[in-house]
């Protein structure tokens, strides 16, 4: 068979004019007989012809019988000379710095080159030029031992982010050029969506060292004292800068201090304050503001949330583990009704019952929020009155916290009076308050007429194992429901679906 | 409905469309389109239930065989999920667990600390109010102090207020110990709450990596039961499909066995038949073998024979082929000469075309100017032919003049010839003389020559004919013919002419009728049937024959097949009758006439029959016709002037020998006679003249004589004439 196939071949190539290399008419019947002889890679080999071995050919017109093997052996010439488009890719690797050749490639000397770059290219050439994932990975992998995808999207955006925040991170006010940064700027402003910073370093001030240290006591008054030479990095032009930037994380601290703890070291001050407002204000692109663990009290909260008035994208805050009292919450009450907000979060702040109420007021009427947390407040049962009330009306509101509030048995009965009327509410946290037995039994009632609530947090309220169990058993069978509604979509919907069709036919 | 279904699910609803189609009333194909519409929204109500009932049949019975079939492996699943879930719930409190433990302790804290700090305030306060009373009551005292004079009061005084302010600062101090005493607490509290947070914070860890693995083992542990279950399931499955399987199989070798058996019992059977038939068939075969044999010989001779025939037709179709062949050849050599022949022709023919072509031209040219010259002619023609009537009526007219002058010439001479023999007769023969009658005698003008009279001047004369005729009683029925020399009688025709009047009164004006009344009745006639004739058109004299003819056709057509008879036979004696009363000349006049209205020649038969009510269609009949000829009237004119002269020279002659050859030679006779008498009579009459005439000369002579010798001049002359004259007069004398 496959001789067969060699003479064809053979012939084919005769009866065409030699435009293939062939040596001269001389040679023809001793080709012939090769490729009778020599079987399989004859056919192979002038079914595809490789310009090395018909080089081969040519130079065999001599030594006929060497050339005959070495001919036939398409892998021994290949083997010991590399291909010249793999000198040119290891040229391009190697002077990738100076020329960066990347774009004008084939897609698979793209690859291979890519396969060969060195991770710690200066990034102004590679930023805007290499889009490949597992270069951006191999980056990221040497440069920081734990990283992962999760919520990035693709290694480049990791790469990027965790490389902006480094260098925020370890910006010192003062000594450090602010040009480190903004140089970045232009390579990043397409890849970063998120900054997430929980340090900012305050500026090096060894003078005013012991003199801060002598009444560490009662920094509250002596801070603003020292607030000019105090102030961190500013936000602002990095984030002006950025314009794919939607989520911003924040904590106006510093880690790993040790023993050169300094009350200063942990100071918002009132021009940072100020200009994060601005910033965030002039950032139209964010989508979650979180500033926890930074001493906000109420004065910059106010400040900072009426910077995020009317935001046009805002869907996140989070302000806690903070200092903010019943004023903060009153402005953030305002900016529920001012604002697009989805989530809320004042956890572990001074919020009392004026403040809840206000929220109340504000959770009333509102048809945006999903969440709120107010766990580690102080709200008490007049605040939590109020909120439940304002639940009564609300039929957005998903997941609700209010954990560790003093609240008690009242609230507990207004809350399940609100489960039997509400079909929103999914998550529901009540832990560590004192709602005692009578307030679980009421709850027990309200759950039995609810049928969406899907976690019911009751956990060390003083309520009895009883009805902590039935109630336990009432959202495992609402879950069970909602699960299989969640598996047959189809079901619930058909009638919809099936309604479809009928209005362009009528 | 995805798109692998697509062509099952349009059969489906071409099925449901017929069966909607056959059961509804409302269909798509009706010509209503109210009713198509509602056909398609019930078409559509029904697919949409039909699917309806399908999703909630397939949602159920999903479920029944989830409950049902599959229910081991369902049941280990949904074991499995409620585990893990439980497993989860619990891992993630228990995690949580510490969260909140650390929440409740820091509410706890929280509560303590603000009870602590309220304490601590109050004492605060109150400690500061204790110290003010003493640092007044201090104050006061150094008042006292200041008025104290005596150095020991004095002193007394200031060791108090030391001791009082050395108490006060111990107070203080003892306050600050306190305080840094719960400070210290505090950090020592401080330091075991980061202990205690560590350890949190560890144990969170510790449980959060529990929990990983106690749920990584059981999800492992759950996957393998569930595995283990379909494993199981799977098994039975199988075991029951092989068991299944086997009992087909077996069943399946059963029924095998009994057909083979069947098949051999039948293969016997059939190979028995077989037998039958082949011995059966053999003999059948011997016989038509026998009997074809004796076909074939038959056959045989007749395929000689027609071999034999064959052979004679191939020759004589060879010789017919070889003749043909060679008039083919002689057909092609024909034919090309043909071919030649034609291009010769063609060539001919094209030439000819173009000179025909030229000829036409030319021949259109001469055409032009041949008409354009006949054209000339024809208008030369007729300025000729007008300038001809003129020159025939003046001719005509000079003729007659002439004529007449001849005639009256002849007349005379013939009347002088006529007194002369009355004369000759009566005086000098002494004879009796009668005039001679002669029909030439009484003719005036030319013979043809006959006025054409006007229509009204006929009717007149008809009217006052008949009217006459009513006087005489139709006595002289003849002779009136002879002014209407015509074939209808003259009482038809004033029959049929009041008739006339009477039925086309309308035709007349108003005004005239009138005036026509008070008038007589035959002038009332007149009238009336002058307006009319002026209406229709009706001239002269023919015109009048023609209406009245017309008239008469009409009646004849119209009348009764027992009519018809005298009809035929009508025009011959009606021409013999008249032939006697018409003059030569009149008859061949008037056939001229006959023969284009021969037809129209009618009998004189009695118009009585004639119907007043179609006296109106005949008449439009009539203005129908009467247009038509008009046209042709001119050259009939024209031919008409045309005049006989054969009977011309015949009237001459006639006139010539008006005296007889007998008194001629009577003449002559006494001419010869007389002309000797007048001979002697002229001697006679000479003489007598001379004689006369010399008598007279004799006195004129001498009165002239008389009268020279008496004038005056004789005197003054020298030699008066007188004496001359005696001289001549003397010689003249003889």
């Amino acid at each position: 068979m496959l001789p067969v196939t060699g003479t064809q071949e053979v012939v084919t190539s005769t009866a065409s004019p030699p435009s293939r290399s062939f040596p001269s008419t001389q040679d023809r019947p001793t080709t012939a007989g090769q490729a009778l002889s020599s079987g399989s890679k004859v056919s192979k080999s002038s079914a595809v012809p490789p310009p090395v071995k018909s080089k081969g050919l040519n130079s065999g017109a001599l030594v006929r019988q060497m050339r005959r093997i070495i001919a036939e052996d398409a892998e021994w010439s290949l083997a010991t000379v590399p291909l010249l488009t793999e000198l040119c890719i290891q040229h391009i690797v190697k002077n990738f710095k100076n020329n960066p050749l990347l774009k004008k490639l084939l897609p698979q000397h793209q690859q291979k080159v890519l396969k060969l770059l060195s991770p710690d290219l200066p990034l102004a050439v590679t930023a805007n030029l290499i889009d490949d994932e597992s270069y951006w990975h191999r980056c990221c992998v040497l440069r920081w031992p734990v990283c992962h995808l999760d919520s990035h999207g693709s290694w480049k955006r990791v790469f990027f982010e965790r490389h902006l925040e480094n260098l925020i991170k370890h910006f010192i006010p003062g000594t450090t050029d602010p040009a480190v940064i903004l140089d970045l700027l232009p390579l990043c402003r397409t890849y970063v969506r998120r900054i997430r910073v929980d340090q900012f370093l305050p500026p090096v001030q060894l003078p005013s060292r012991p003199h801060s240290a002598g009444d560490q006591s009662d920094s509250g008054s002596e801070g603003e004292m020292d607030e000019p030479t105090m102030d961190h990095y500013q936000l602002g032009d990095l984030v002006a800068g950025l314009n794919q930037l939607e989520e911003l994380d924040l904590v106006y601290g510093v880690k790993d201090c040790g023993m050169n703890f300094e009350w200063n070291l942990f100071l918002f001050t009132h021009r940072d304050c100020h200009s994060l407002a601005a910033t965030i204000k002039a950032c139209h692109t964010l989508k979650i503001f979180r500033l926890t663990r930074s001493k906000v009290d109420d004065d910059k909260a106010r400040i900072l949330i009426r910077s995020l008035l009317d935001h046009p994208a805002l869907e996140e805050l989070d302000l806690s583990h903070n200092l903010i009292g019943d004023r903060g919450a009153r402005a953030a009450a305002k900016l529920l009704s001012h604002s697009h907000l989805r989530v809320l979060s004042l956890a572990n702040n001074q919020v009392r019952a004026p403040g809840a109420q206000s929220l109340a007021h504000a959770l009333a009427h509102n048809t945006n929020l999903l969440s709120l947390n107010l766990r580690l407040n102080c709200i008490e049962d007049e605040g939590g009155q109020a909120l439940a009330h304002a639940l009564q009306t609300n039929k957005c509101l998903t997941t609700l916290h209010l954990g560790g509030n003093e609240l008690s048995e009242p609230t507990a009965t207004l809350i399940s009076q609100v489960l039997s009327v509400n079909t929103t509410l999914i998550n529901i946290n009540l832990s560590c308050n004192h709602i005692g037995p009578d307030g679980g039994k009421q709850l027990l009632e309200g759950m039995s007429d609810n049928r969406t609530l899907l976690q019911f947090d009751l956990r060390l309220s003083d309520i009895t194992q009883e009805s902590e169990y039935l109630i336990g058993q009432a959202l495992c069978a609402n879950r069970e429901e909602a699960r299989q509604r969640t598996l047959n979509p189809s079901h619930f919907l058909s009638p919809l679906t099936a309604k479809g069709p009928e209005n362009p036919a009528s | 409905m995805n798109p692998q279904s697509g062509p099952l699910g349009v059969l489906g609803e071409n099925e449901e469309e017929h069966l909607t189609a056959e059961i509804r009333g409302p269909s798509i194909h009706s010509e209503n389109p109210q009713e198509r519409i509602q056909a398609r929204r019930l078409r559509i109500a029904a697919r949409l239930e039909a699917r309806r009932r399908e999703a909630l049949g397939e949602y159920l019975d999903g479920k029944k065989e989830s409950e049902e079939d599959q229910s081991k492996s369902y049941k280990q699943k949904e074991e499995s999920r409620l585990k893990l879930a439980k497993l989860l719930l619990c891992g993630t409190e228990l995690v949580t667990n510490i969260q909140v433990a650390t929440d409740i302790r820091e509410t706890h804290r929280r509560v303590e600390e603000e009870e602590l700090r309220r304490q601590r305030l109050e004492k605060l306060e109150n400690e500061v109010k204790t110290s003010h009373d003493k640092f007044d009551e201090i104050t006061a005292k150094w008042k006292e102090g200041k008025e104290k004079r005596i150095p020991q009061e004095l002193w007394e005084m200031l060791n108090t207020q030391q001791e009082h302010c050395a108490g006060l600062i111990e107070d203080k101090n003892k306050l600050i110990n306190e305080l840094q005493q719960e400070l210290k607490m505090k950090d020592d509290q401080y330091v075991k709450d980061l202990k205690k947070q560590s350890d949190d914070i560890s144990l969170l860890l510790e449980r959060m990596e529990e929990q990983v693995k106690s749920v990584m083992k059981t999800f492992r542990q759950e996957l393998n039961h569930i595995e283990k279950a379909f494993e199981v399931e799977r098994q039975e499955l199988l075991i029951s499909n092989k068991k299944k399987w086997e009992r087909a199989l077996q069943a399946h070798n059963a029924k095998e066995l009994e057909y083979l058996t069947n098949r051999l019992k039948k293969v016997e059977d059939y190979e028995r038949q077989l037998r039958k038939q082949r011995v059966w068939d053999f003999e059948e075969y011997n016989t038509i073998k026998i009997k074809l044999e004796q076909d074939v010989q038959i056959l045989e001779q007749q395929l000689q024979q027609m071999k034999a025939t064959y052979q004679l037709n191939q020759e004589k179709l060879q010789y017919n082929f070889q003749v043909l062949k060679k008039r083919d050849e002689e057909s092609t050599v024909i034919k090309s000469q043909q071919k030649r022949k034609i291009n010769r022709l063609h060539d001919t023919l094209n030439n000819l075309r173009l000179k025909y072509a030229k000829q036409i031209k030319q021949f259109q040219e001469d055409n032009q100017s041949l008409t354009s010259e006949y054209k000339r002619l024809v208008i030369q023609y007729k300025e000729l032919q007008k300038s001809m009537r003129h020159f025939t009526l003046i001719d005509d007219e000079k003729f007659r003049e002439i004529w007449l002058m001849n005639e009256e010439e002849a007349k005379d001479l013939i009347s002088r010839a006529f007194n002369i023999d009355k004369i000759i007769h009566t005086h000098h023969l002494g004879l009796p003389w009668t005039a001679p009658d002669f029909w030439f005698l009484k003719n005036v003008g030319p013979i043809s020559q006959k006025q054409q009279k006007s229509a009204t001047q006929i009717l007149e004369e008809v009217l006052m004919q008949t009217e006459e005729e009513a006087a005489e009683e139709a006595g002289a029925a003849p002779e009136s013919y002879l002014d209407l020399p015509k074939r209808v009688s003259a009482k038809t025709t004033r029959k049929i002419l009041m008739l006339l009047c009477d039925e086309s009164g309308f035709l007349i004006e108003s005004k005239l009728l009138s005036l026509l009344l008070p008038l007589e009745k035959n002038e009332c006639y007149l009238l009336r049937l002058d307006a009319i004739f002026s209406a229709l058109g009706i001239e002269n004299e023919d015109d009048l024959y023609t209406l009245v003819n017309f008239f008469l056709k009409y009646q004849a057509h119209h009348l009764p097949s027992s009519q018809i008879g005298p009809w035929h036979l009508s025009p011959l004696q009606d021409r013999a009758s008249l032939a006697s009363s018409m003059e030569p000349a009149e008859q061949l006049d008037l056939q001229g006439e006959e023969k284009q209205s021969l037809e129209e020649e009618e009998a004189p038969s009695s118009p009585r029959l004639i119907h007043p009510n179609d006296v109106l269609k005949i008449l439009e009949a009539f203005v129908m016709s009467l247009r038509k000829p008009r046209d042709s009237r001119a050259p009939v004119k024209l031919l008409k002037e045309v005049r006989d002269n054969s009977k011309d020279s015949e009237y001459w002659k006639a006139l010539a020998t008006v005296v007889s050859q007998a008194t001629e030679n009577l003449w002559d006779g006494l001419y010869l006679a007389l002309e000797k008498y007048h001979f002697v009579l002229t001697q006679r009459a000479k003489l007598l003249a001379e004689n006369s005439a010399l008598e007279q000369q004799n006195t004129e002579l001498q009165a002239l004589l008389q009268r020279y010798l008496h004038s005056k001049i004789n005197e003054e002359l020298q030699i008066p004439p007188i004496q001359v004259f005696q001289m001549p007069t003397q010689p003249k004398r003889p």
